[in-house]
C-alpha cells in the first residue's frame, strides 16, 4: 500500500475514534456525573407516588353492633391529556354520571391533567361506567377510591358520635376524640405509568403498606340507647321544651350505657343542622341542679359527724329568715331528721345542715363529689361547671348551694354524683370508650374501671341510698319514678332557669330527676333532665315531668337487664297531666 | 510442462469450523437477546395480571364493604323502628311463662306478663 493512502485511512479510523471517544465522554458524562441529577429529573416525569388509603375503624357498641361505619366510593377524574375524543367521553360521562354533556366537554377541553367530574359515585355506577368505557375504546378518566362515612342509626347517639368534615377529619364527638386511632396512617407506592396511564408493575417501586384504623368499642349498649331516646324524645315533642337530656351509666365501673340529648341531628347530614342542635348538652351545658344538689349536703354532714341519723333539724316551719332574706319550704316542716329532709326535700333543713357544716367544709364535699371538676370523659367539649370557692360567696350562698342554686353544673356531673351513693361511696372516672381493636378484633387498648377517690364511707352512702328510696315512696317527691317490682332510689330537682339578662327567668324551669334500680344493688344511675317544659308552673316539677320519663326508662332497662323483680306490684297512678286532660275530655 | 508459468491459483478457502463457530455464536447472541425479549413481555404480561387481580382483589373488598355498609344500613335500630311503624315488621311480647328463668321472678300483674311499669302514660 502506498504512504498516502495509509495516511488517509489512518487520519479516517482516528477521526472515527474521535467521534466515538467524544460520544463516549459524553456517556460517562451522563451516566455517571450527572446521574444524580437526571435519575432525579426522570423519577420526576415517569414516577409518581400513589397513596395508599387507610381506611377508618368503625365505632361500634358495648355488643358489637356498628354505629359508624364506612361506605367505599369513587372520585371520577379526569386527564384531558389523554382524552382523544372528549365528545365520547362527555356523552358517556354525563350518561353515569347525571351531568350536562356541555359542562363535561368544558372541562374536558382545557387540557388539564386532573379535573374532578364528580366526586361520591357509588361503586355500581364505576363499575357499569369502567365496563362502558372499556366497550367504547375510550381511555383518560379514572376512578379514584373514597369513602364517605356513614351513621347507620341517623339521630340516634349523633351527639356522641360526631361527624367528619370534607378531609375526613373527625369535627365532633368520638369522630374528633379518637381521630388519631380511627383514621389509620397513608401508605403509599412509587409507581411507573405507560402513554396510556396505566401502571406498568415491573417498575413498581418503594411501597409503604397502609396501617388501617383501628375501631372503637364504646361502654354505650344501643338497647339502653334506643329506649332513652324513644323516651326523650316522646317528651321533647309531648312537652315542647326547649331541651331534654339523658344519661345512664353503670355506678360501679362509670361506663357510660346511655346518652342522649334533644334537639338532636343526623351526622349523615351535617350540613342541615343548626348550631343548637349539634351540642352534647349532657357535657357542655351548665345548669343549676335543684334539690339532686341536696345529697352532696346531706352525704357530707352525715360523714363530718356534723349530724347523726338521728339528729332532728327545725325547718322553720317552712320559712327561714336569713341574710335579710326568706328561705321557703314547698310546705310547712317543723323538725325533722336527714332522712326526711331528703324524702321532703326540704331546703330550709339542707341549708341548716350546711351552715352547721361550715362553708369551707362543705364546699369541700361539693369538690369531692366531682362538682367544679371536668371528670375527663372522651368527648369534646367537657365543661367544669362553676363552682365559687367560700371566699366568693355572698351572706347567702351557704343557704342555697345545698339546694342546687348558685352553682352551675352539667348533667353529667349529677349523673356521677348520684353514682357515687349508687356505689357505695366512690367517684369514678366515668368513660364511654370501652376497648380499642384491631381489624381483627384483638384488642390493642381496654379501659378498666377507675376509682378517683373514696367520697364517703359506704356506711354513709347506704344510709343516702336508703333515704332516696324514700323519696319514691308515697309521702317522697317522686312517687311517680317507682317501677313495678323493683325499689328505686332517687331525687328529684326543680330548678328556676337562669335568665340571660341576670337573675331568674319567670316561668321557667329545670327540672331533673336521678336515680339507679333496683336501690339493693344498682345496676344502671339514670338522669332525665328537662329545660323549660310548655306545661303549667304547678306541674312543671322534677316529680312530674322528669320522674315518669325515669320510671318508663328503668323498666325498659329492667327488662333488658332481665332484673328479677324483688317487690310485689303496685297499683298504676295518673299523671296529674292526664288527670287534667281525663277532666277535660269529660266536660267536653 | 512447465508448471512454473502455469498460472497460481489463489484459493481462499471457506473455513467451515470458523463459520459455524460464528453462527453458533451469532444464534446463541440471537437466542439470548430473543429469550430476554420473550422473558421482558412475560414478565409485562404477568404484571398486567397481577394489576387485573389487584384491582379485582381491591374491587370485591369494596363490593363487600358496599354490602356491609347495606346490611348495617337495613339492619339498624332505626330502619327496624321503621319497618315496625310501618307495619312491615311485628314484635310479639314475650309473656312471663315462656321465660326460662335461673331464678324464678316474681310475676308482676295478674296475666303473668312482667309488666313493671307503675305509670305508663297509656294508663290516661
Amino acid at each position: 500500500m502506498k504512504r498516502p493512502e495509509c495516511i488517509r485511512i489512518a487520519f479516517a479510523c482516528g477521526i472515527v475514534a474521535l467521534i466515538f471517544t467524544i460520544f463516549s465522554g459524553r456517556l460517562v458524562y451522563l451516566h455517571i456525573t450527572k446521574n444524580k441529577e437526571y435519575k432525579q429529573l426522570a423519577a420526576e416525569k415517569h414516577l409518581m407516588r400513589q397513596v395508599i388509603h387507610a381506611k377508618r375503624g368503625m365505632i361500634l357498641d358495648r355488643n358489637g353492633e356498628i354505629l359508624a361505619s364506612n361506605l367505599p366510593v369513587r372520585t371520577v377524574v379526569a386527564d384531558a391529556s389523554l382524552i382523544k375524543k372528549p365528545a365520547a367521553v362527555a356523552a358517556l360521562a354525563s350518561q353515569f354520571l347525571g351531568l350536562k354533556e356541555a359542562d363535561v366537554l368544558r372541562k374536558i377541553s382545557s387540557q388539564k391533567k386532573y379535573i374532578v367530574l364528580k366526586k361520591e359515585v357509588p361503586e355500581e355506577v364505576y363499575v357499569a361506567m369502567e365496563a362502558a368505557m372499556q366497550k367504547a375504546n375510550l381511555r383518560g378518566v379514572t376512578f379514584e377510591q373514597d369513602a364517605i362515612r356513614t351513621y347507620p342509626n341517623g339521630e340516634t347517639l349523633g351527639h356522641v358520635l360526631g361527624f367528619l368534615d370534607h378531609d375526613g377529619k373527625g369535627v365532633q364527638g368520638i369522630e374528633l376524640t379518637m381521630n388519631n386511632l380511627l383514621a389509620g396512617k397513608n401508605g403509599y407506592r412509587f409507581i411507573e405509568r405507560d402513554r396510556t396511564g396505566k401502571e406498568i408493575m415491573l417498575y413498581r417501586g418503594t411501597e409503604q403498606e397502609p396501617v388501617h384504623g383501628s375501631n372503637i368499642r364504646l361502654s354505650i349498649d344501643m338497647s339502653l340507647q334506643s329506649i332513652i331516646e324513644e323516651e326523650i324524645d316522646k317528651t321533647f315533642k309531648e312537652l315542647k321544651p326547649e331541651t331534654v337530656t339523658g344519661i345512664m351509666l353503670d355506678p360501679k365501673t362509670g361506663e357510660v350505657l346511655a346518652m342522649a340529648n334533644r334537639p338532636c341531628f343526623n351526622p349523615n347530614e351535617p350540613g342541615k343542622a343548626e348550631p343548637e342542635q349539634m351540642k352534647n348538652r349532657a357535657i357542655i351545658d351548665m345548669v343549676e341542679p335543684g334539690s339532686t344538689f341536696k345529697i352532696v349536703v346531706a352525704a357530707g354532714a352525715l360523714n363530718e359527724g356534723t349530724v347523726t341519723e338521728k339528729t332532728s333539724i327545725f325547718c322553720e316551719n317552712g320559712r327561714f329568715l336569713y341574710g335579710g332574706r326568706i328561705l321557703k319550704d314547698h310546705h310547712g316542716y317543723g323538725d325533722m331528721n336527714v332522712h326526711e329532709i331528703l324524702v321532703k326535700s326540704s331546703n330550709i333543713g339542707s341549708a341548716k345542715m350546711a351552715m352547721l357544716m361550715g362553708g369551707d367544709k362543705y364546699y369541700e364535699y361539693v369538690r369531692k363529689f366531682g362538682f367544679g371538676d371536668r371528670h375527663g370523659i372522651e368527648l369534646p367539649g367537657e365543661i367544669c361547671g362553676l363552682v365559687h370557692p367560700p371566699a366568693r360567696w355572698d351572706k347567702l350562698t351557704i343557704t342555697r348551694m345545698p339546694m342546687g342554686q348558685s352553682v352551675a353544673v352539667t348533667p353529667l356531673q349529677i349523673t356521677m354524683g348520684m353514682s357515687v351513693i349508687a356505689n357505695g361511696g366512690h367517684l369514678m372516672t366515668p368513660h364511654i370508650i370501652k376497648s380499642v381493636e384491631d381489624r381483627d378484633g384483638t384488642k390493642i387498648l381496654e379501659k378498666t374501671p377507675k376509682v378517683v377517690r373514696e367520697v364517703v364511707p359506704e356506711k354513709t352512702a347506704r344510709f343516702i341510698a336508703n333515704a332516696l328510696v324514700g323519696v319514691t315512696q308515697p309521702g317522697g317527691t317522686a312517687t311517680y319514678a317507682r317501677v313495678n317490682g323493683f325499689e328505686v332510689a332517687g331525687k328529684t330537682g326543680t330548678a328556676q332557669k337562669v335568665s340571660s339578662k341576670g337573675g331568674y327567668a319567670a316561668g321557667k324551669y329545670v327540672v331533673s330527676f336521678v336515680g339507679f334500680m333496683p336501690a339493693e344493688d344498682p345496676r344502671f344511675v339514670c338522669l332525665i333532665m328537662v329545660d323549660d317544659a310548655k306545661i303549667a308552673s304547678s306541674l312543671n316539677y322534677g316529680g312530674l315531668v322528669a320522674a315518669p320519663v325515669f320510671s318508663r326508662v328503668a323498666e325498659k332497662a329492667a327488662r333488658h337487664f332481665d332484673l328479677t323483680p324483688t317487690l310485689p306490684p303496685i297499683p298504676l297512678q295518673q299523671l296529674p297531666m292526664a288527670k287534667a286532660d281525663t277532666q277535660e275530655e269529660t266536660t267536653h | 510442462m512447465n508448471t512454473s508459468l502455469a498460472p497460481q491459483i489463489r484459493s481462499n478457502p471457506i473455513q467451515i469450523a470458523k463459520v459455524l463457530k460464528y453462527i453458533a455464536f451469532v444464534v446463541a447472541l440471537g437466542a439470548l437477546g430473543l429469550s430476554y425479549v420473550y422473558l421482558k413481555n412475560i414478565q409485562f404480561a404477568l404484571g398486567d395480571e397481577i394489576r387485573l387481580t389487584e384491582k379485582k382483589i381491591k374491587q370485591v373488598r369494596a363490593e363487600n364493604e358496599v354490602l356491609l355498609a347495606k346490611t348495617t344500613e337495613l339492619s339498624s335500630r332505626r330502619a327496624l323502628q321503621q319497618r315496625m311503624s310501618n307495619g312491615s315488621l311485628q314484635v310479639v311480647q314475650i309473656s312471663g311463662d315462656k321465660i326460662a328463668r335461673l331464678t324464678p321472678a316474681l310475676p308482676a300483674t295478674e296475666d303473668g306478663v312482667l309488666r313493671t311499669a307503675s305509670n305508663e302514660r297509656a294508663a290516661r
